[in-house]
């Protein structure tokens, strides 16, 4: 065998020999690994971010809702319309019935809201969140300074709000001073009684730019009848009975929505595992996704390749009977012209994963998530990028191990 | 065997099937040659000459007959038997020098070597010695593109020679060359020749001929003549 610096010579001029076929070629291969190196480890770095998002809710907490938090088809959307609205007084029901062993926070919530302070008003993208006393157990805001909600404003309708950052420095720009101050939400008044602690932002997207308000309070000003909706969130207070609470509250909230033992839950229950499980397969949509398009990138590369060394193997005829005239035994010709495509291919596929990564670390930093550059991806896109090299790399090469050496010799 | 020769061919021929034609190459060979003979084969263009150093060289293989190099029949060998014989027993030298243009005069005598799996220090000092046996220890860095045709030729010399084979052939090693630098060359095969190489000239000039010791005679695949040159030039 030659030295493997005389292999990626020969490769490299096979490429000089066919410069315009080759970039194509290199390109594809760049693009369909660049493709699968990067919805790799983008959803990778997502799935990461959602679970430490989750995380952070609380292990032992699960989600009442009346619809699914992520619906995957169409299909299901009519039964979960026509279902009956989670209501305040159900919300109510089920904080007395589960109290000796859940904390059951009720919460609203909706997004394109105005909020103004004398001639200072925020563009109308204010998210407005509907909650209680127990939100603060159960989410991971902090108040900065004020208090927090307490049951007697939700039970006696208090108009007070705790205000977020992204709203604070719209409308109070250089006033520290804020609470007592009067504020209108789409022209409702409402009292500050605290602030929220900044979060920054995630997939994009600002954290700051809320409002907390009594659940009574949105309720009534902000969402029509037919929009009662609360979501329940139920922390447990005893994590080791966590699996028995669960079932527990999942009955009472069947009685509470009178639904008869044959009856199937009319509400949907999420836990923290069921929601990043749904996250997941969102995510492995998007992989497969990246990696189907990537593949059939690399098959119009291989073909392409392939192409190249059959070109290659043409212009080298002679030399390939030279080779053989010395002693070249077949087997060591299909080595040699493999060899070359893998370098060919590797090269395609280390830019496409430099690509990638760059380009993947790039948008994760944009959207706020944590970029993490996955190994698992890279390795992999090198891996095909071999076996690319192996698949189109083989009929050329054994091509060229046929040819009969007296008339290679004598080719022109 | 007792008085074992380097080749031996018996009712040795090769046919070419086209569509329409039939053409006999060669007919009905039947020579013997010894060990550090000097031969030239010559014949006028098309009377078969490259065909039978084809089949001498264990490139090609016969339509019939058979044939014996160093007392192996060769005949029924495949064709990676046949490169391991080429490789160690075969050394070829070609009238267009048939070097490797975008490797250096080094690179491209090692090639055999890389072959025969001979390490890459030792096959880097053979190529060496090599090239200083034909005079080109001032040229060993260059590409073949840089030199004259009679530096090529003794690349292509070195390159035969490198790996020691029992045979030599060449296949009108002068016909890319001047008659000054064509001589210099069969000097040379002169001298591999008294260092006790076989070597096998295959020409259709009368003069080139006249360098070997035997000269054997084809005319349309048939071996017409084959006596003993009594004044071999150099020799
Ligand atoms: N691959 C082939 N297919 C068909 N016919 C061939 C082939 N190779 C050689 N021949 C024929 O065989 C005959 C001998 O050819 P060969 O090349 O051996 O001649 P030569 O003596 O070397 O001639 P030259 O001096 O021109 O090189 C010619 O008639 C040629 O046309
Ligand atoms: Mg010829």
């Amino acid at each position: 065998m030659e030295k493997f610096y005389d292999i990626i010579h020969q490769a490299f001029d096979s490429i000089r020999s066919q410069k315009l076929r080759a970039f194509f070629t290199l390109l594809s291969i760049a693009i369909g690994v660049f493709a699968i190196t990067f919805s790799g480890s983008l959803t990778n770095s997502i799935d990461s971010t959602v679970n430490a998002q989750i995380e952070s809710l609380g292990r032992y907490t699960f989600f009442i809702t009346k619809v699914p938090a992520i619906q995957m088809g169409g299909n299901d959307w009519f039964k979960y319309r026509n279902r009956p609205e989670i209501s305040y007084r159900q919300y109510l029901d089920l904080q007395e019935k589960t109290e000796d062993y859940a904390v059951v926070t009720g919460s609203a919530k909706s997004t394109g809201f105005t909020v103004k302070f004398g001639d200072l008003e925020t563009d109308p993208d204010v998210t407005l969140v509907g909650t209680d006393h127990n939100f603060f157990l159960t989410s991971d805001l902090e108040i900065s300074n004020g208090r927090a909600l307490l049951q007697s404003d939700i039970e006696f309708n208090k108009n007070f709000a705790i205000v977020g950052n992204d709203i604070l420095v719209k409308i109070f720009p250089n006033n520290p001073d804020v609470i007592g101050k009067e504020i209108k939400i789409d022209n409702k008044p409402f009292t500050i009684i605290g602030t929220l602690k900044p979060k920054g932002a995630l997939l994009g997207q600002s954290q700051d730019n809320i409002i907390i308000i009594p659940l009574s309070q949105f309720l009534t000003k902000f969402s029509s009848q037919w929009e009662q909706d609360v979501v329940l969130i139920v922390k447990a207070n005893n994590p080791v009975e966590f699996s028995y609470i669960l079932d527990e509250t999942i009955g009472q909230m069947r009685i509470i929505r009178n639904l008869k033992p044959w009856q199937d839950n009319n509400f949907e229950v999420q836990t923290n595992e069921s929601l990043s499980d749904q996250f997941g397969s969102l995510t492995g949509y998007l992989t497969y996704f990246g990696v189907f398009s990537g593949i059939i990138a690399l098959i119009a590369a291989g073909v392409g390749i392939t192409n190249i060394m059959l070109i290659t193997v043409k212009e080298r005829t002679r030399e390939i009977g030279i080779r053989k005239a010395v002693g070249a035994k077949k087997r060591l010709i299909v080595l040699q012209f493999v060899s070359e495509t893998i370098v060919l291919t590797l090269l395609g596929g280390l830019f496409g994963t430099i690509f990638g990564v760059v380009v993947g670390g790039g948008l994760g930093i944009f959207v706020g998530t944590s970029f993490t550059i996955s190994v698992k991806w890279v390795l992999i896109s090198l891996t095909i990028s071999v076996l690319l090299g192996l698949a189109s790399g083989v009929f050329p090469a054994y091509k060229a191990a046929s040819l009969d050496p007296v008339d290679a010799l004598r080719y022109e | 065997m007792n008085n074992q020769k380097l080749i031996l061919t018996e009712h040795l021929s090769k046919i070419y099937k086209m569509e329409s034609t039939i053409v006999a190459a060669l007919q009905d060979i039947n020579i013997s040659i010894d060990y550090n003979e000097y031969v030239s084969i010559m014949g006028p263009s098309g009377s078969g000459k490259t065909t039978l150093m084809s089949i001498l060289g264990c490139l090609d293989s016969p339509s019939s007959g058979s044939f014996y190099l160093d007392g192996v029949d060769v005949s029924g060998l495949d064709d990676d038997d046949l490169a391991v014989i080429r490789n160690h027993k075969i050394g070829f030298v070609f009238q267009t020098f048939n070097l490797m243009p975008r490797a250096n005069c080094i690179k491209n005598v090692e090639l055999p070597l890389i072959y025969a799996g001979v390490p890459a220090d030792e096959r880097h000092e053979r190529a060496i010695k090599a090239l200083q046996n034909v005079g080109l220890g001032d040229r060993m860095y260059h590409k073949p593109t840089e030199l004259s045709g009679g530096q090529r030729q003794r690349v292509a010399i070195a390159r035969a020679l490198v790996n020691n084979p029992s045979l030599i052939f060449a296949d009108e090693p002068t016909g890319n060359l001047d008659t000054k630098t064509g001589e210099e060359i069969m000097k040379l095969f002169a001298d591999l020749w008294r260092n006790g190489n076989s070597i096998i000239l295959v020409t259709h000039e009368e003069d080139i001929a006249k360098h070997a010791k035997r000269i054997i005679k084809l005319r349309d695949g048939l071996v017409i003549d084959d006596n003993i040159n009594p004044t071999p030039i150099y020799i």
